[in-house]
């Protein structure tokens, strides 16, 4: 199915669901005219009714329920009398609107025009009557004749009675083509997929000696194939989020009375549900820090030759497995010397590294935990939280984060996230005879070293990579760290023998190398991560656990947090055990 | 030594079958210990274990228990009743893993022998018991003492253990800050 053809049918099982809805609400609001709470939610509804069907371009659906939205517009603010002969009117005109929610899929023939004009001069007459003003605003009906696209309505004259309209198709009840399923339930599914997977891995191995391999092609395939049929089900398009974000915008700009428009770019992309659902508090965060510290205030923007109106690019787009979401603002830039200032005297930093360091690598001293460049503490920026809040919620789900910023020009946060929760691409390697899994997003690269290619600095140990220096840790090390003493990462090295040559693995985070000295490295492997459980939801040192052919636990590395362990400030005086 | 048990059981289910509650009975070093049936969910031949970092001692891993990933306690070293042992000797020492469920999460105790149940009065129950321990720690996990005949049973919350705070990582502590 074209992904236009899927649109609809999303469209049109929501459509059908807000009909039914409101044809329950109207019903409701007969018995008791006055209800506020009613008529408040027969506006939402057509709103939203209106809002997608102008996005799909099912022109006469949306312009149906913007005239049905702006009667209970005026009904909200008391300038409209719900009497009996206008319910009659309303449940006519709701009949109409069903039959041409169901004209788009069948593209039968729906006569509108009758109930449409009876309905835009009540509106009308209800306006006159209340403001006493000309109706000159009003759409006239003229410009609503031309026919939507996927509909082929006839034309039947505009001043047509409306009793001639056929009455004989009321009774049908029509089924929708989709059906809702709770998260939960897919969540359940893709567990027990999961473990069939598991389950799969673990008989293949087990006779691996005992049968030809191409015994399981079809078992491969076929639980493969399920495996993504169910990841498939999961993924939805980041638009639904992406819409609501208009509003984010606009009521943020308002606060801080600034100009934004919001641009809204490869809405289609998909991405699983829950990631979608862990990110979106992080996106509307940095949205409106985009607003509240990106861009500038209109005289500002005036005096700099730019634009009065702001502009916010909210971009997404696939890439291999990862979909990248960026939040592009033309604004003033991070003053960067404003934040080296700051993280100074917030004692995040010292000042003799804070001058060392370069301008892309003193940027991301905003997703430290407690810093905020925004000297005033406004209500929607500027507060101190955030931006590491948003770290984390990327660094739980496996995605990363970055900023670029030229000033002047403005910034661009990209997100980078897995498009699935379900199967994570790693690298598995033995240490001390386990098995361990290190997600390859992180990992840069595998190198062999010798012990005189490493050194002693401070505490630590460095090496040279691509003519950088790296840290280098002894992954054990930091694995068997109970309580940190002096040299404690020296340990293994101490130990190590001249001529073996070491395995590392050399991952990335936040703009930090780091080598990873393992016993031996294995393969690539697709694992399908399990999330810790109580009483580990502590260690931080792992993220999750995956279970592996023969059926052994397989530890799955946080390389963020063993990244945070090295370079954290406070680490002597920490208690490494969780629990 | 089984059947006696059952026997005992039998016996002790028909006298007082009012206030009797069941418990499964397993042994840590020489002393035998008790949990409520309610608590256990199935006992199975102890899996391979992985060794989970970040974690205290008695805690020997995770193990893979019919697709559930449960952590692994060894309890006789919890109760200082045998000398640390590593991940590794407690996957050679092949023997049988109690787990034990509440709401919130599973885990599996490292036992020797395969436990028994045991059906007791309420009323061999001695709820409070004064033992003597450390200031410093509580014994909340301590629910009660079970006096039957020439045994002794100490019957015990399995997850107040795991909520204890460590001596030795507290001491520990201490030493690291006084550097």
């Amino acid at each position: 199915m074209s992904k236009e053809e899927e649109y609809k049918e999303i469209f049109l099982a929501e459509a059908l669901e807000n009909y039914e809805e409101l044809n329950r609400l109207l019903t409701q609001l007969e018995k008791s005219p006055g209800d506020k709470k009613t008529i408040n939610a027969i506006f939402r509804i057509t709103h939203t009714l209106k809002g997608n069907a102008a996005g799909m371009g099912f022109k006469n659906v949306s312009d149906f329920s913007h005239i049905l939205e702006d009667l209970f517009g005026e009904a909200r603010e008391g300038k409209l009398v719900l009497e009996d002969s206008i319910f009659t009117t309303l449940f006519k005109a709701l009949d109409t609107l069903g039959k041409l929610i169901n004209a788009i899929k069948d593209n039968k023939a729906v006569k509108f025009r009758g109930i449409k004009t009876k309905m835009e001069v009540l509106l009308r007459t209800t306006k006159n009557e209340a403001l006493a003003k000309s109706s000159g605003e009003e759409k006239s009906v003229e410009d609503n004749v031309s026919p939507a696209n996927d509909t082929s309505v006839e034309e039947d004259s505009i001043f047509d009675p409306l009793d001639e309209e056929p009455e004989n198709d009321n009774s049908k009840i029509s089924f929708s083509d989709l059906v809702q399923v709770p998260v939960r339930k897919l969540d359940n599914l893709l567990n027990l997929v999961e473990e069939l997977v598991i389950e799969r891995d673990r008989i293949i191995a087990s006779n691996s000696g005992v049968v030809k391999t191409n015994e399981y092609t079809r078992l491969n395939r076929i639980s493969s194939d399920l495996q993504y049929s169910v990841m498939d089900v999961r993924l939805v398009q980041v638009g639904f989020l992406f819409n609501k974000f208009h509003r984010v915008v606009r009521d943020a700009a308002n606060l801080e009375k600034k100009k934004v428009g919001l641009v809204l770019k490869g809405t289609e992309t998909e991405i699983d549900r829950n990631i979608l659902q862990i990110i979106s508090d992080s996106l509307i965060h940095l949205i409106r820090n985009s607003v509240g510290h990106g861009i500038e205030k209109p005289e500002i923007r005036k005096k700099n030759n730019k634009k009065e109106e702001g502009v916010i690019t909210l971009s997404a787009r696939s890439e291999s497995d990862a979909v990248i979401i960026e939040i592009i603002d033309d604004g003033a830039g991070i003053d960067i010397d404003a934040a080296r200032k700051k993280a100074i005297k917030q004692g995040l930093i010292s000042p003799d590294d804070a001058n060392q360091l370069s301008d892309n690598e003193m940027v991301q001293i905003i997703f430290e935990p407690g810093f905020s460049t925004m000297n005033q503490v406004t209500a929607i920026s500027g507060r101190g939280v955030g931006m590491d809040v948003v770290k984390k919620a990327l660094d739980s789900i496996g995605g990363n984060i970055s900023v670029d910023t030229k000033k002047g020009i403005g910034t661009t946060f990209s997100l980078r996230l897995p498009s699935s929760m379900a199967v994570k691409g790693t690298l598995l390697f033995e240490l001390d005879s386990e098995t361990f899994a290190i997600p390859l997003s992180y990992t840069k690269a595998v190198v062999s070293l010798y012990k005189p290619d490493i050194h002693k600095v401070a505490n630590g140990l460095v090496s040279t990579y691509l003519g950088n220096i790296i840290s280098i840790v002894f992954l054990k090390d930091i694995l068997d760290l109970t309580v940190y003493r002096p040299n404690s990462l020296h340990k293994s090295f101490n130990e190590v023998h001249p001529e073996k040559k070491l395995d590392i693995v050399i991952v990335s985070y936040n703009n930090r190398t780091i080598g990873l000295v393992v016993d031996k490295l294995l393969q690539q492997k697709e694992i399908v991560e399990k999330p810790l459980m109580r009483p580990f939801d502590k260690v931080k040192l792992i993220s999750g656990v995956t279970i592996m052919g023969n059926g052994h636990v397989c530890l799955v590395l946080n390389v963020a947090e063993i990244s945070n362990l090295i370079f954290s400030r406070n680490f002597s005086t920490k208690n490494a055990l969780s629990i | 030594m089984l059947d006696q048990e059952k026997h005992e059981a039998k016996t002790v289910e028909t006298e007082q079958l009012v206030a009797s509650q069941q418990l499964i009975v397993f042994r840590q070093g020489d002393e035998e210990y008790g949990i409520h049936i309610d608590q256990i969910k199935e006992v199975v031949l102890t899996p391979n274990i992985t060794k989970m970092p970040q974690t205290r001692s008695f805690v020997k891993g995770v193990a893979n228990i019919r697709g559930n990933i449960i952590g692994i306690v060894d309890l006789e070293e919890k109760f200082g009743l045998k000398e640390a042992t590593t991940t590794a000797e407690a996957n050679e020492a092949n023997n049988y893993t109690l787990v034990i469920e509440s709401e919130d999460y599973k885990v599996g105790i490292l036992v020797t022998e395969v436990p028994n149940t045991l059906t007791i009065k309420s009323s061999n129950i001695e709820q409070s018991v004064n033992v003597i321990h450390d200031n410093n720690l509580n014994s909340d996990y301590i629910k009660g003492l079970v006096k039957l005949d020439n045994r002794l049973i100490i019957l015990i919350d399995i997850f107040k253990v795991l909520d204890e705070p460590e001596l030795e990582t507290l001491a520990a502590l201490e030493d690291a800050k006084s550097q």
